[in-house]
C-alpha cells in the first residue's frame, strides 16, 4: 500500500458511534469496519448494522448523568478511543406546528445531547493527544430545504419541515469549528458531515425533484457515506479541522 | 416608490424582545426613529415605563410595554397574544432576548451542564416557540419580517488571542453553548424562510460582532479590534441601518439570510 493510502487506514483504531439507532449509522459502521477500525457503539436500544460490534454503552443522548457514566465507561472499556461518530441528532417529530414541550424535548435529546457528548467524551481524546470526531447532519445543515422537492411526497416534507430540525443540524455547522478549539490545541480534530439522502430512503418524486438540482444527479449511496467518514476519521484529513463536509453530489454548490 | 418611503415604519406595528440594552436598544431606537408603533418586550412594565415615555417624547412614536419572560411559556404566549388584540397584526418583528446561563461551576470546555440546559431550554426552546407563535400570525396575515440576533460567533468560532491580556475571559473561547445555539439559529432562519415563503413572511438574521459598551476592556478591544477590517468595535449606531433594512419593505425580496455586521470580522 503507498503512504496516502495507508492514510486512510483505520487498522488498529477504536470506533464509537453514538445512537446507533439513527439513519446513517449502517453505512458508516460497514466503512469504518472496512477500513479496519473496531466499532462500539453507545444508545438506548441494540440495533444490527451489518458488522461484528466490539463492545456496547447504554447511553440516553441529552442526559448529563448518562454522559458521565458513558465518559467513565469508555475510559474503564475501551482503554483508548479514536473515533467519535456524534449520530444523535436525528429526530422523529414531524411537522411545522409544534408545541413548546415538542420543542424543548426535541432540543433536549438532540441540541443539549450533542454538547454533553462532545464535552464528556472530548476530554477523553483530549487527555490521550488525538482523536477524531465527527457529528453527522444532513444537507439541510448548510441549506434551507427546498419545499418544491416534496410534491406528492408528505411524508418526507413533514420529516424536513419538521419545525426543530434545521435548526438541529445547523448547530453542528459552527460547533465543529468552536469544538475544534479546545480538540485542536490537544493534538484531536472535529469534523461535521452533511449528507444527502440515501438512495431507498425516500420517494421517487422526491428523489427525481432532488437530483434534478444536484449535480452529480443522484441520491447518496452506501460508499459515499462511508468513504466521507474514513476520510475524516482517519490521518488522511490530518489537517482539517472545524470544517462541515457537505456529500451530496453538488446540491448546494448551486 | 421613494426609496426612503421603502424603509418607513409608519403605521407598522413591531415587537421587539430585549430592546433596551446593547444591540436591542439600537434596533428600538432606529425602528423608532422610522415612526414604528412599538411594542416593547420587557421583563416588567414598572421597569421599561422611563424608556417608553422617552420614546414618545424624543421620537413621537406610539410605545407601549409588555411584561415578557422568555423562560415562561405563559408569557411568551400572552406576550404575542396582548400585541395581536392591541394591534390587530404585527408587521415585524425583532428578537434580541437571551439570557446569560447562571449557576453551576464549570467553565470553558467544562462548561457547567446546568448552562448548558438552561441555554437549550430558554434561548433555544423559548426562542423558537416565540418565532413560531409570531410566525403563525404572520402566515395568517399573509406579510411581515421577521428579525432574529444571531451571532458572528454563529459563523465562525471565537478567537481566543482576542482575550490575551484578559485570562478571566479565556473559557469564553472553550464554551458550547453559545456557538451551537447562534449556529442552529442562522441554520434555522434558511429553513423558516423556506416555510413562510409561501406566505410572504420573510425572516433573517443580525449576526454582530463584539460591541462597544462602558464595560468593555481595554485590552480586549484592542486585540478584537485587529481581527477587524474597519480596525474597531461595534458603536450602537451600528447595527440600526441593517434592522431598518430587514424590518422594512426596502428588503422586500431578501429573506433566508445571516447578516454579519463586524466591521469585516468574518471576512479575514
Amino acid at each position: 500500500m503507498n503512504k496516502t493510502l495507508e492514510r486512510f487506514s483505520l487498522e488498529g483504531k477504536k470506533a464509537l458511534i453514538i445512537c446507533p439507532e439513527n439513519p446513517y449509522s449502517r453505512e458508516i459502521a460497514q466503512g469504518l469496519k472496512s477500513a479496519g477500525a473496531e466499532i462500539w457503539v453507545a444508545g438506548e436500544t441494540v440495533v444490527d448494522l451489518g458488522v461484528d460490534i466490539a463492545g456496547s454503552f447504554t447511553y440516553t443522548h441529552g442526559s448529563s448523568e448518562s454522559a458521565a457514566n458513558l465518559e467513565r465507561e469508555v475510559r474503564a472499556k475501551m482503554g483508548t478511543l479514536d473515533i467519535v461518530i456524534e449520530n444523535g441528532l436525528y429526530t422523529p417529530v414531524k411537522g411545522w406546528k409544534q408545541s413548546y414541550t415538542e420543542i424543548y424535548e426535541q432540543l433536549s435529546k438532540t441540541e443539549l445531547g450533542l454538547m454533553l457528548t462532545v464535552q464528556s467524551l472530548g476530554r477523553i481524546l483530549a487527555e490521550q493527544g488525538h482523536g477524531s470526531v465527527i457529528l453527522v447532519a444532513d444537507y439541510g445543515a448548510l441549506v434551507g430545504y427546498d419545499p418544491v422537492n416534496y410534491k406528492n411526497c408528505p411524508d418526507e416534507k413533514d420529516n424536513d419541515f419538521s419545525f426543530v430540525k434545521g435548526f438541529i443540524y445547523g448547530g453542528v455547522v459552527n460547533y465543529a469549528g468552536q469544538a475544534s478549539n479546545y480538540l485542536a490545541e490537544n493534538g484531536c480534530r472535529c469534523n461535521a458531515v452533511a449528507f444527502a439522502p440515501l438512495d431507498g430512503s425516500c420517494c421517487e418524486e422526491f428523489k427525481t425533484a432532488f437530483t434534478r438540482h444536484n449535480q452529480v444527479k443522484r441520491l447518496a449511496n452506501a460508499d459515499d457515506i462511508a468513504s466521507a467518514i474514513i476520510f475524516l476519521a482517519s490521518d488522511a484529513s490530518a489537517f482539517i479541522t472545524g470544517i462541515t463536509m457537505p456529500v451530496d453530489g453538488g446540491y448546494i454548490a448551486k | 416608490m421613494n426609496t426612503f418611503d421603502l424603509l418607513s415604519m409608519k403605521g407598522k406595528n413591531v415587537l421587539i424582545t430585549g430592546g433596551r440594552a446593547m444591540y436591542g436598544l439600537g434596533a428600538t431606537l432606529a425602528l423608532a426613529d422610522a415612526g414604528a408603533n412599538i411594542y416593547l418586550a420587557s421583563h416588567t412594565i414598572e421597569s421599561a415605563q422611563p424608556f417608553i415615555e422617552e420614546l414618545r417624547q424624543t421620537k413621537g412614536v406610539n410605545a407601549k410595554a409588555i411584561a415578557f419572560d422568555l423562560d415562561n411559556i405563559s408569557s411568551i404566549e400572552n406576550l404575542v397574544k396582548t400585541v395581536i388584540e392591541d394591534a390587530g397584526r404585527i408587521d415585524a418583528f425583532v428578537h434580541c432576548s437571551r439570557i446569560i446561563p447562571a449557576g453551576g461551576t464549570g467553565t470553558g470546555w467544562d462548561e457547567d451542564p446546568i448552562h448548558l440546559e438552561q441555554n437549550v431550554r430558554v434561548n433555544s426552546a423559548g426562542s423558537l416557540y416565540i418565532l413560531q407563535l409570531v410566525g403563525e400570525q404572520m402566515a395568517k396575515q399573509k406579510s411581515g419580517s421577521i428579525v432574529v440576533f444571531g451571532s458572528m460567533m454563529g459563523l465562525i468560532a471565537v478567537e481566543k488571542h482576542n482575550y490575551d491580556g484578559n485570562p478571566q475571559m479565556l473559557p469564553g473561547a472553550y464554551g458550547h453553548s453559545y456557538s451551537v445555539d447562534k449556529s442552529g439559529l442562522s441554520a434555522w432562519v434558511r429553513h423558516a424562510a423556506s416555510y413562510y415563503g409561501q406566505y410572504g413572511v420573510r425572516i433573517n438574521a443580525v449576526c454582530p460582532g463584539g460591541l462597544q459598551s462602558d464595560r468593555t476592556n481595554p485590552v480586549f478591544a484592542e486585540e478584537y479590534s485587529k481581527h477587524t477590517q474597519l480596525g474597531r468595535l461595534a458603536n450602537g449606531d451600528d447595527v440600526k441601518g441593517l434592522i431598518l433594512l430587514l424590518a422594512s419593505d426596502a428588503s422586500a425580496y431578501l429573506t433566508g439570510l445571516s447578516i454579519p455586521v463586524d466591521g469585516g470580522y468574518t471576512s479575514i
